[in-house]
C-alpha cells in the first residue's frame, strides 16, 4: 500500500455534553473511496469538519498526505471539501465561482480560467458556465460544488451528503464524478451519505458511526456478511404446506420455519449456518416442488439497521 | 480527465503554497469590490448620496439670498453628512461580511481554502473602506460650489479626509468585530448600527459643562465632528484642536487591532445569537 493519504488516530470532539465523535481512527490509501454511514446525529459532519480543519479535535490526531493536523493551512492546500450545506453566491456565474476559488488556492488569473473551464466541462456544466448560479438546478449546484472542491487537485476529497435532494439522474452524475476523482485523479474520497446503494456502488470500505462511535468498519462485503440472522423465504404449492414446514424444521442448517402471515404455501425459514442452500436441499429431498426462493438479509441496509439498532428513533 | 503525473504532484503544492499564502487578501478584496461596485449596491448608495447633497445644496443656495445660514455652516453640514453616511454604510458592509456568509452558508467553503483568516478579514475590510473615498469625491463638486472666502474648500476637504478616514477605519473594524462573533446577520447589523447611532447621537445634542466636554472629547464621533466644525466654521488652524483628533485616532487604531486579533479566531459558528 502506498503511503496513507489520510491517517486518523482516535480523534474525538464534544459539544458540551454531546460527544459528537469518539475515538475515530482510520487509514486511507490514494484512490480509495470510503463511505461514512450513520443515522442523523451520528457524527459524520463533525468528523468531516475535524478532518477539514474547521474544528480542532479535543483529542487524537490525524495527518493528510503526511501533513500533521497541527499545520491546518498546509492541509487545506491538499484537501477538497463539499460541505454538508454549501451555499453559493447566486449572482456569480459558475465560471466566476470556480475561478474565484482557484485564485484563492493561489493560481494565477490565467491558470484559474483554465482550471474553471476544464472542471466545468468535467462536471457537465460547460454550456451553463456563464449563467448565474441562481439559474442552476439543485443537481447543477452540487456538481458545481464538486468542481469547486477539485480546483486544487486535492489528495483527499471530503463530500458530505453530496447527493442529498437529487433525483436519480443527478445522483448518478455525482457518483460518476466521485469514481472518476478516485480512479483517475488518485484522490482519496470520504463520502458521507444516508444512501446505502450509493455506498455499495462506489465505496471500497465503509465506516458506520452511531452516536459518535465507530460501530462497524471494513469492506462493504464484510459488513454485509455481518447482517442480522438471515432468513429464506420459500413458496411451495399450498397442498405441500404442512410437509414443507416439517421438512424444513427437521433439516440441518435451518433453525425454524413458519408460515408467513399465517398464509399457506409461503414459508419463512431462519438459517442456522452459512449454508444458504440448506432449505432448498431439505425441500428437494422431501420431494416438494419449490415455486419461489429468496434470501433476506445480507444486504448492506440490513446490516446497517441491525448495527445501528433503534438509534434512528 | 487528466491523470496526475508524479511531476504534477511534486510541483503543484509548492506553487500553490507560494501564491496562496500571500495574495489571498487581494483576491478576496477584488471579489468583494466587484460585489459592491458592479452590483446595484454601491452605485445606488452613490446616487442616493449625491441626490441628498444636491437637495441640501439647493436649499442652502436659495436660503443664501435670505442670508439665514452662513455659507461655512453649509459646507460643514455637507462634509459632516458625507462623513456620517460613509461611516454608516461601510460599517454595515463589514457587519454583514462574516455573519452574512455564515447565514448564506458560504463561509465553510471559504474557511477550507488556505487563505489565512486574517487575510479573509483584510480583503473584506478593504472593500468596505472603498465606500469612503468614493463618497468624499462625490462631495467635492458640492463643497466647491458652496465655498466662499479663502481656504474654505481646502479646510473642508482636508479636515473631512483626516477625520473621516479615522472614523471609517474605526467603525469598519467595529462592524468586522461584531460580524466575526455574531451567529446571525440580523443581530450583527443591529448591534453594529446601534453602536453607531449611540455614538452619533451626541453630535446632535447641545452638550455643555464638564460632562459634555468629556463626551465630546472621548466619543470619536463627537470629537471628530467638533474638530471638523471648528476647522471649517471657526476657521481654526490645524494645530489648535489636535486634541480632538486623539479620540478618533485611538478609536481607529484600537478597533483595527482588536478586529484583526479577533479575525485570527474566526470560526464557522458565531459565538452568540444563534
Ligand atoms: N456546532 C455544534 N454545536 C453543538 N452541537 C453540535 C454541533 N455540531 C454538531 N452537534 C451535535 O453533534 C452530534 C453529531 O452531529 P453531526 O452533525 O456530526 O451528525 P451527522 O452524522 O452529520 O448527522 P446528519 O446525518 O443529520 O447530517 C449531534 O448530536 C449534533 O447535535
Ligand atoms: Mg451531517
Amino acid at each position: 500500500m502506498a503511503q496513507a493519504s489520510l491517517a486518523v488516530d482516535g480523534i474525538s470532539k464534544a459539544f458540551g455534553e454531546t460527544r459528537a465523535v469518539r475515538g475515530l481512527s482510520l487509514d486511507a490509501a490514494p484512490g480509495e473511496v470510503i463511505g461514512l454511514l450513520g443515522p442523523n446525529g451520528a457524527g459524520k459532519t463533525t468528523a468531516i469538519r475535524i478532518l477539514t480543519t474547521i474544528y480542532a479535535p479535543d483529542s487524537g490526531s490525524f495527518a493528510v498526505d503526511g501533513i500533521p493536523y497541527t499545520r491546518p493551512s498546509a492541509i487545506r492546500q491538499r484537501i477538497g471539501v463539499l460541505p454538508e450545506s454549501a451555499g453559493y453566491p447566486l449572482h456569480q456565474s459558475g465560471e466566476e465561482f470556480v475561478q474565484y476559488f482557484a485564485r484563492l488556492f493561489g493560481q494565477s488569473r490565467k491558470s484559474a480560467r483554465e482550471t474553471a473551464k476544464t472542471l466545468l466541462a468535467e462536471v457537465g456544466l460547460a454550456e451553463r458556465a456563464a449563467s448565474p448560479i441562481s439559474m442552476y438546478s439543485r443537481g447543477m449546484r452540487q456538481r458545481l460544488g464538486v468542481a469547486r472542491a477539485l480546483v486544487n487537485r486535492p489528495r483527499v476529497l471530503f463530500l458530505d451528503e453530496p447527493t442529498l435532494g437529487l433525483d436519480p439522474a443527478g445522483q448518478r452524475q455525482i457518483l460518476a464524478l466521485i469514481s472518476e476523482a478516485a480512479t483517475e485523479r488518485g484522490a482519496t474520497v470520504i463520502l458521507s451519505t444516508h444512501f446505502l446503494d450509493e455506498v455499495e456502488e462506489v465505496c471500497s470500505r465503509v465506516i458506520i458511526l452511531n452516536r459518535g462511535e465507530v460501530i462497524a468498519e471494513g469492506p462493504v462485503a464484510d459488513i454485509k456478511r455481518r447482517a442480522a440472522p438471515r432468513t429464506a423465504r420459500v413458496r411451495v404449492p399450498e397442498e405441500n404446506h404442512e410437509s414443507a414446514l416439517s421438512a424444513l424444521k427437521r433439516a440441518p442448517g435451518v433453525g425454524d420455519a413458519q408460515a408467513v402471515n399465517g398464509g399457506r404455501g409461503l414459508i419463512s425459514a431462519t438459517l442456522d449456518g452459512s449454508d444458504t442452500n440448506a432449505p432448498i436441499r431439505a425441500l428437494l429431498e422431501a420431494g416438494i416442488p419449490i415455486l419461489f426462493f429468496e434470501l433476506e438479509g445480507g444486504k448492506l441496509s440490513d446490516a446497517f439497521l441491525a448495527l445501528t439498532g433503534e438509534a434512528g428513533a | 480527465m487528466t491523470t496526475l503525473t508524479p511531476e504534477d504532484v511534486r510541483r503543484e503544492p509548492a506553487l500553490q503554497l507560494a501564491a496562496g499564502a500571500g495574495g489571498g487578501w487581494l483576491v478576496i478584496a477584488g471579489q468583494e469590490l466587484r460585489d459592491i461596485w458592479l452590483s446595484a449596491r454601491g452605485p445606488a448608495i452613490v446616487i442616493g448620496t449625491s441626490l441628498l447633497l444636491s437637495l441640501l445644496t439647493y436649499l442652502a443656495a436659495s436660503n443664501e439670498e435670505l442670508n439665514i445660514i452662513d455659507q461655512r455652516d453649509t459646507v460643514n453640514l455637507l462634509a459632516q453628512i458625507t462623513m456620517a453616511l460613509a461611516v454608516g454604510v461601510s460599517l454595515l458592509f463589514t457587519a454583514d461580511c462574516v455573519s452574512g456568509e455564515r447565514e448564506r452558508e458560504t463561509l465553510e467553503s471559504l474557511l477550507v481554502t488556505p487563505v489565512p483568516r486574517g487575510q479573509v478579514a483584510l480583503g473584506k475590510y478593504l472593500a468596505a473602506v472603498s465606500m469612503w473615498p468614493v463618497l468624499l469625491i462625490v462631495a467635492i463638486p458640492y463643497i466647491w460650489v458652496l465655498r466662499e472666502g479663502e481656504g474654505v474648500f481646502a479646510d473642508a476637504m482636508l479636515g473631512a479626509l483626516v477625520v473621516g478616514t479615522l472614523l471609517v477605519i474605526g467603525f469598519v473594524s467595529l462592524g468586522l468585530l461584531v460580524s466575526i462573533f455574531s451567529g446571525s446577520n440580523r443581530l450583527s447589523l443591529a448591534v453594529a448600527f446601534f453602536i453607531f447611532v449611540l455614538l452619533l447621537a451626541p453630535t446632535q445634542l447641545p452638550l455643555g459643562g464638564w460632562f459634555g466636554d468629556l463626551i465630546t472629547q472621548t466619543n470619536p464621533m463627537t470629537a471628530g465632528s467638533t474638530f471638523l466644525h471648528r476647522a471649517i466654521v471657526k476657521e481654526h488652524g490645524w494645530g489648535e484642536d489636535l486634541d480632538l483628533l486623539i479620540a478618533p485616532a485611538v478609536w481607529a487604531i484600537a478597533m483595527t487591532g482588536v478586529a484583526f486579533i479577533a479575525a485570527g479566531r474566526l470560526r464557522l459558528q458565531g459565538s452568540f445569537g444563534r
